[in-house]
């Protein structure tokens, strides 16, 4: 009878495969100027500096409604890396972007799937604003009281109380102290966010993905603070670092 | 101009009642005409802290079921002459209260020609205390600089804003007042008690009053006698400059430090 030897310091692998799930912002192309991309690209990303700086972003081509070369696509990513984002992909679907993306060295990634709200990146641009004007509270929303604007972003120029209830279908902001709960993108809004003067807040909540602060870390508390969705993660961060 | 003004604060025991007989004495001591009104259904008080309780005949409740005139049932008090209470029913509870019927009792009282109508409110937030506050001009709301107490009377500034019918007709809103009671300056220096700026920071307004805790409110509710008319005590003057303020008068803050104990004082432990 053998019994195989057991390798008793087996060394640990170099590296672990896992299969996760990311949020990408998907950025469709419409027309392979490198000008007017750069531009473009330049204000989304000045205008939410901490969102789109440095965010990995995948490229899609149907909108040209034709095969670029390849020197139109290495200048299309130069603009884009020049923005501020990286490209991490290619949008598949065509013996051409196969091609195109073995010698971009960029995976092809699996066409998306539409999602409830359009991603921030260019399609934002596209989406007609309503112009309705956000809600505004003046008056102070007191423990016991809910606050609730429909369509629109919420403006609270006064203190959520501890028990206050601060909600709206697109952006809360808090110019005083959140010491409740503000809930944003009530309706499913990803791209909402909450803002706050001074930031003690009991629950923050965006597009339902919440998180609930038995303490306040300190890197946050009594701050300036916004809160956003970066796919299904909720990330704070004090305004103006 | 008859002004209600409504004496409440959610959370109990903080000083309503001790607050609403001082503020009516203090009041009536300035020549003003005042009727001071317990809505505390069936835990009625107001009678014992303004040393009325043995002259009660009838009270709130049976002037709003008809069983006899206001004039009948506001009892005179003894020491001030331009000051009458009615006292609460302690036999019935709180759904013999109507809005028609405290309405009624109210719009009595301004015909007769009170300058002031004081509502003692239950504390909670139901009906006696909404009562209380529905027909409201002006709100003490009284505090106790202590954690629950601060987040009860939050709940209750936002019923003031919301639920009272000078907000439901958009008539400018009740005007909103905090007595800050039971404060302790040397538990606020050590950090054990908030300080008058950490309620005014969390509530939002600023005080009418800071009333020194003190012994003699105990002894005031044991002998019937409302401390503002102690002349020797230190929530007493701080009473009256509250009074003073919700007059329009501009008086400093007192009682916010601890006492300086005087050379003779600390030698000989006075």
């Amino acid at each position: 009878m053998m019994s195989k030897p057991v390798d008793a310091a087996a060394p640990a692998p170099a590296i672990e495969i896992r299969f996760g799930q990311v949020g990408l912002i998907q950025v469709r192309v419409r027309s392979t100027d490198p000008g007017a991309i750069l531009d473009e690209l330049t204000g989304k990303v000045a205008s939410a500096p901490l969102f789109f700086q440095r965010t990995g972003v995948c490229l899609d081509l149907t909108l040209l409604g034709r095969d670029p070369q390849l020197e139109e696509m290495r200048a299309v990513m130069d603009a884009v890396r020049r923005a501020g984002m990286l490209p991490v992909g290619l949008v598949g679907g065509s013996a051409a972007v196969e091609s195109l993306s073995a010698a971009l060295e960029l995976p092809v990634l699996a066409p998306f799937r539409p999602q409830t709200q359009p991603v921030p990146v260019v399609q934002a641009a596209e989406r007609v604003e309503s112009g309705i004007p956000a809600l505004m509270q003046q008056q102070p929303v007191r423990s016991g009281q809910r606050v609730y604007a429909r369509s629109r972003d919420l403006v609270v120029t006064a203190t959520v109380g501890a028990g206050a209830e601060a909600i709206a279908d697109g952006s809360v902001h808090v110019y005083g102290s959140l010491r409740g709960r503000a809930l944003a993108g009530a309706r499913g809004e990803t791209s909402a966010r909450v803002f706050c003067q001074e930031f003690r807040a009991e629950l923050v909540s965006i597009a339902g993905v919440f998180r609930v602060f038995e303490t306040l870390p300190p890197e946050l508390a009594g701050r300036p603070v916004q809160a956003w969705l970066d796919g299904d993660d909720l990330r704070f961060a004090p305004l103006g670092s | 101009m008859t002004e209600i003004i409504v004496v409440t604060s959610g959370k109990g025991g903080v000083g309503k009642t001790t607050t609403s007989a001082s503020v009516a004495c203090g009041l009536a001591r300035r020549g003003k005409r005042v009727a001071v009104i317990d809505f505390d259904i069936g835990l009625r008080n107001l009678d014992l802290i303004m040393g009325c309780e043995r002259r009660v005949v009838y009270d709130f409740v049976n002037v709003i079921q008809g069983d006899c005139t206001l004039k009948q049932a506001l009892i005179k008090d003894k020491r001030l002459e331009t000051l009458h209470v009615l006292a609460a029913s302690q036999t019935r509870d709180k759904d013999a209260l109507t809005p028609e019927g405290v309405k009624r009792v109210l719009d009595e009282l301004i015909a007769e020609g009170f300058d002031y109508i004081l509502c003692d409110s239950p504390a909670g937030i139901e009906k006696g205390a909404h009562l209380a506050m529905y027909y409201a001009d002006r709100a003490v709301v009284v505090v106790n600089p202590e954690v629950s107490s601060v987040r009860d009377s939050d709940r209750i500034l936002g019923l003031l804003a919301s639920k009272t019918q000078r907000a439901e007709q958009g008539n400018g809103g009740v005007k909103e007042h905090l007595l800050l009671t039971r404060y302790n300056p040397k538990r606020v220096a050590s950090g054990e008690m908030m300080s008058v700026d950490d309620v005014k920071e969390i509530l939002g307004l600023d005080v009418i009053g800071v009333v020194p805790e003190s012994p003699d409110v105990l002894a005031a509710s044991n002998s019937g006698v409302p401390v503002i008319l102690n002349d020797e005590s230190n929530a007493s003057r701080a009473y009256d400059d509250a009074v003073g303020r919700l007059l329009g008068e501009e008086l400093p803050m007192r009682f916010l430090e601890e006492p300086k104990r005087g050379f003779f004082a600390r030698m000989f432990g006075g």
